[in-house]
């Protein structure tokens, strides 16, 4: 089936498609709201940045020029949004009261093998980075930017973007070497 | 040469395959452990996610935003579709665009059958013509070339009955030749020792010759 690209269903939304709208936005939402999650924490969370981001898409749609993707354009936006709504959570909030994306509910015997443990321990463990930190490593791994686009996205230099990727990875390398050595001690 | 970080990067671009990457960085313990905690982002970021994604009324958010706008829709594409359609309609119809004497015309040449018919008349007589004609010089090539060999025929016939009465006079030559050796001998075997007998016992012997033998 033939695919509309980006800046087609763009320019076909601004002259009031609302079905162009729709097909834009599935395109994006399940990446956007797993953005969320990561970087959040929690549902809650993540789908009051979903529907904000949604809104200042909806609103800045035209602003949208074609200098970058549109991806790049629209996670420019989740940033900034992610960000600042991770600035205004409380401060006393525990971060581990925040629950986990695995579903612990399921007693499968997957969930018990050593992979399925390890994928989680890892989602943990990106909760401890600092936001700033987890952003790079969000984008770097889970949206696979590139570093000069992830430093247009958050307008700082690409030296800096390096530098919090490097002490991201340094600090998880850390923090996994510790659970990991946590959770054989549990066994 | 590369660096460690140079290496990390590539290796992240994909410019350099995993194996390659972690022979290098091995001897390095803090690059060596960058390379395998972002290997295991790489894997977590791979996994499939089955979390649901909630439901957001994204059409209401569109409604006020742009709702007011009516849909434009391009003209091209309509023109497009109506210029075809009437192309095809005069390359069906019996329609006709002519430009004569600088002046251009557009008719409805209903006799468009009949001068086609009177064309395919002067098309098929022409062709006929042609081939009646090209009939004639064939069946004229072909009596010269019959000619030419009764000719030869007639040639090799004449020569080989020649030849034929040649091997036949030479054959009846031969048949003489041994009936004559033929009586001769027997001459020479029956009638001469007759004939000497009876000349031995005769005291006359007129035709004895020389060497004792007579001639019949």
């Amino acid at each position: 089936m033939f695919k509309r690209s980006d800046e087609s269903l763009i320019n076909k939304a601004l002259d009031g498609d609302e079905r162009a709208w729709h097909q834009l936005v599935s395109r994006y939402q399940s990446m956007l709201y797993h953005y969320g999650l990561r970087l959040m924490g929690n549902p809650d969370d993540a789908r009051d940045l979903l529907q904000d981001v949604l809104m200042v898409l909806c609103r800045n749609l035209a602003q949208f020029r074609g200098d970058s993707s549109f991806k790049t354009w629209l996670f420019g936006i989740a940033n900034y949004r992610a960000m600042d709504m991770l600035r205004k959570r409380k401060p006393t909030q525990d971060i581990d009261d925040s629950p986990d994306l695995f579903n612990d509910d399921e007693p499968s015997q997957e969930a018990r093998l050593h992979g399925q443990q390890t994928q989680k321990i890892v989602q943990q463990q990106l909760k401890y980075l600092p936001a700033d930190q987890r952003l790079v490593v969000e984008l770097r791994f889970y949206q696979q930017f590139t570093f000069d686009e992830i430093a247009d996205q958050l307008a700082i230099s690409s030296n800096t973007v390096k530098s919090r990727f490097y002490a991201a990875l340094d600090k998880l390398r850390t923090q996994l070497e510790v659970a990991h050595v946590e959770q054989s001690a549990n066994f | 040469m590369l660096n460690n970080q140079q290496i990390f990067e590539a290796w992240l671009a994909g410019k350099l395959t995993t194996a390659e990457c972690e022979q290098q960085l091995q001897s390095d313990t803090e690059w060596y452990g960058r390379f395998l905690t972002a290997q295991q982002l790489q894997r977590h970021a791979k996994s499939p996610t089955f979390t649901a994604v909630p439901d957001i009324d994204t059409s209401q958010m569109f409604r006020q935003q742009w709702g007011g706008r009516r849909t434009k829709t391009a003209w091209w594409p309509k023109l497009s579709v109506g210029m075809s359609a009437m192309a095809l309609i005069f390359s069906i119809s019996p329609l006709q665009l002519q430009l004569e004497d600088g002046a251009l015309a557009l008719r409805w040449n209903q006799n468009n059958s009949v001068q086609q018919q009177q064309q395919l008349t002067t098309m098929l007589a022409s062709f006929q013509q042609e081939q009646q004609q090209y009939l004639q010089q064939q069946l004229l090539n072909q009596q010269q070339q019959q000619a030419t060999q009764l000719v030869l025929l007639k040639d090799y016939m004449t020569e080989n009955e020649q030849k034929a009465r040649r091997g036949d006079m030479i054959e009846l030559v031969e048949y003489l030749n041994q009936q004559r050796q033929s009586d001769w001998q027997y001459w020479q075997d029956n009638v001469q020792p007759t004939q000497a007998r009876l000349d031995y016992n005769s005291s006359y012997q007129p035709n004895r010759t020389k060497t004792g033998v007579n001639k019949p």
